[in-house]
């Protein structure tokens, strides 16, 4: 449905935010973006929605609907949270009973603390972005973008949050959402990308579809002075990407397979310097074992 | 549209941001026709040289009111920012036809005159023209193009000076001359009435630039 084709970002002649980033999304994926503070995750949604335009390259295949999540919803709006939904219902084109039922539905759903006829500057962080997050839902989405959404949110309404999406992803809409922390994408997303240092690429099983579910394994000679046996690790099952590196070796392993492939390490005297997810701390270690490649 | 629109317009409502130019204007008004017996057309005049400043300040105001995440969320949801943009501008057209009303009907109060017809033509041609020529200014001066306000007031207050001053080539400058020393409405109706599409044809420029400029920033 919606695909980047080597979109290139940068505000001016400041220095790059985002370099040939290749992306595809389709109905009913739901796809993470993981990256630390500052490294271009919103200014990618901004892109995705048609709210920024590339520097170069293009995006093609945008959708008619789309809901927008931004990551901070400070509202110094004296409207009140429900008039502000139907409101926003009206634009998209709904009747205003329509957009009311609605709003009211979602405000429900998500349990508005607060009062849904609080104006929205009266409102909390989470709160507000309980309605920021109402208003993208308003008509079904067949893009839902969001900008860190479990920020800020309480746990029970983390809960909602999830139905929503899947809701949206089981309607044929697909869904694309940031977070700096691995460990939220592996149970929420379907395909995940890593952003770092303006580059993107696909994390675990990636765009395949699926829980990504991949170790990265890091192999050293052992501090004893044995010689580790070669092995010839891209054949064993499971292993994704194997790259040398300051004579190391970095394995992307398929979780189910990531026993069998430590036990064989082992066995052949490489001792083992660390065992990590690939998510946000390690993202540049995923530019490190592309490079490599 | 209309949708969008009712938003902006409400919003305005409720954050009062509207009052200052309003009360603006009214007192201008008071200033400028009060006991004043001559003919309607430069009383008008004065009017719409009041509905300059006041468009201006309105629109600017308008548009300053959201932040840059809500404008982003209503931009999404409207489809385009173009669309936001001309929500903007008709929302800131709507705000000014009250005033334009009570352009009308405050000077025949404050002074005393007989109104006809063509007097109330000619009144809503010109304070439009000038209204359509201030939200030209104040789309250009809003936080679409500058961050600091400061740097916007000041454009704003070099441009209305140019817009008022620049003989000959500004249709406000030219506008506000012929009501001056016009002894009838009837006769400069067709006149104004062309002053009235330029202006429409200014604010139409000045959308555009904007949303060339703010597009190619974004």
């Amino acid at each position: 449905m919606l695909r980047c084709e080597s979109v290139s970002k940068r505000y001016g002649r400041g220095s790059w935010i985002l370099q040939d980033v290749d992306l595809e999304v389709s109905g009913g994926d739901v796809l993470a973006v993981v990256g630390g503070n500052g490294s271009g995750k919103s200014t990618l949604l901004r892109i995705l929605v048609g709210l920024s335009r590339p520097t170069s390259g293009q995006v093609a295949g945008r959708p008619r609907h789309i809901g927008y999540v931004p990551d901070r919803f400070t509202a110094h709006e004296r409207v009140s949270a429900l008039s502000y939904l139907t409101h926003m219902g009206r634009i998209r084109g709904l009747s205003g009973a329509a957009a009311r039922a609605r709003a009211a539905r979602l405000l429900d759903q998500l349990a508005l603390v607060g009062g849904r006829d609080a104006s929205l500057r009266t409102l909390s962080k989470g709160n507000a972005q309980k309605v920021a997050l109402a208003q993208a839902l308003l008509v079904e989405p067949d893009l839902l973008v969001l900008d860190e959404p479990w920020s800020g949110l309480d746990a029970s309404a983390h809960g909602v949050l999830a139905e929503l999406i899947e809701e949206v992803a089981a309607g044929g809409g697909a869904v694309v959402f940031t977070d700096h922390r691995a460990a939220i994408t592996e149970t929420r997303a379907t395909g995940a990308y890593a952003i770092s240092g303006g580059r993107v690429s696909p994390l675990g099983g990636g765009h395949c579809g699926g829980r990504f579910t991949e170790v990265e394994l890091t192999l050293t000679a052992p501090v004893t002075g044995a010689v580790p046996r070669e092995v010839n690790w891209r054949a064993l099952p499971g292993v994704t990407d194997a790259a040398r590196r300051d004579g190391a070796i970095v394995l992307r392993v398929a979780r189910e397979h990531s026993d069998a492939v430590l036990l064989t390490a082992l066995q052949h005297s490489w001792s083992v310097e660390s065992l990590t997810r690939p998510g946000v701390d390690r993202a540049s270690r995923v530019g490190v074992g592309r490079a490599a490649r | 549209m209309i949708a969008l629109v009712r938003y902006m317009f409400t919003v305005m409502l409720l954050s009062q941001r509207y009052l200052a130019p309003l009360l603006l204007f009214v007192g201008l008004l008071a200033v400028l026709t009060s006991s004043d017996s001559g003919p309607l057309a430069a009383t008008y005049g004065s009017a719409a040289g009041g509905m300059l400043v006041c468009s201006v300040w309105l629109t600017m105001a308008l548009i300053g009111l959201e932040d840059q995440t809500h404008r982003s969320v209503v931009v999404v949801t409207a489809g385009s920012q173009l669309r936001v943009l001309l929500g903007s501008v008709g929302t800131a057209v709507l705000w000014c036809l009250p005033l334009t009303a009570a352009g009308l009907v405050l000077p025949l109060l404050f002074g005393s005159h007989t109104f006809t017809f063509a007097d109330a033509v000619l009144g809503t041609e010109a304070q439009l023209a000038c209204a359509f020529t201030g939200i030209a200014i104040g789309v250009l001066c809003s936080r679409l193009l500058f961050r600091r306000q400061g740097y916007a007031l000041l454009l704003a207050l070099i441009l209305l000076l140019a817009v008022l001053l620049a003989k000959r080539v500004s249709p406000v400058n030219v506008l506000l001359a012929d009501l001056q020393n016009a002894s009838g409405s009837t006769d400069l109706l067709g006149s104004t009435a062309v002053l009235l599409a330029i202006s429409a044809g200014v604010l139409a420029a000045a959308v555009a630039t904007t949303q060339a400029i703010s597009v190619r920033r974004s």
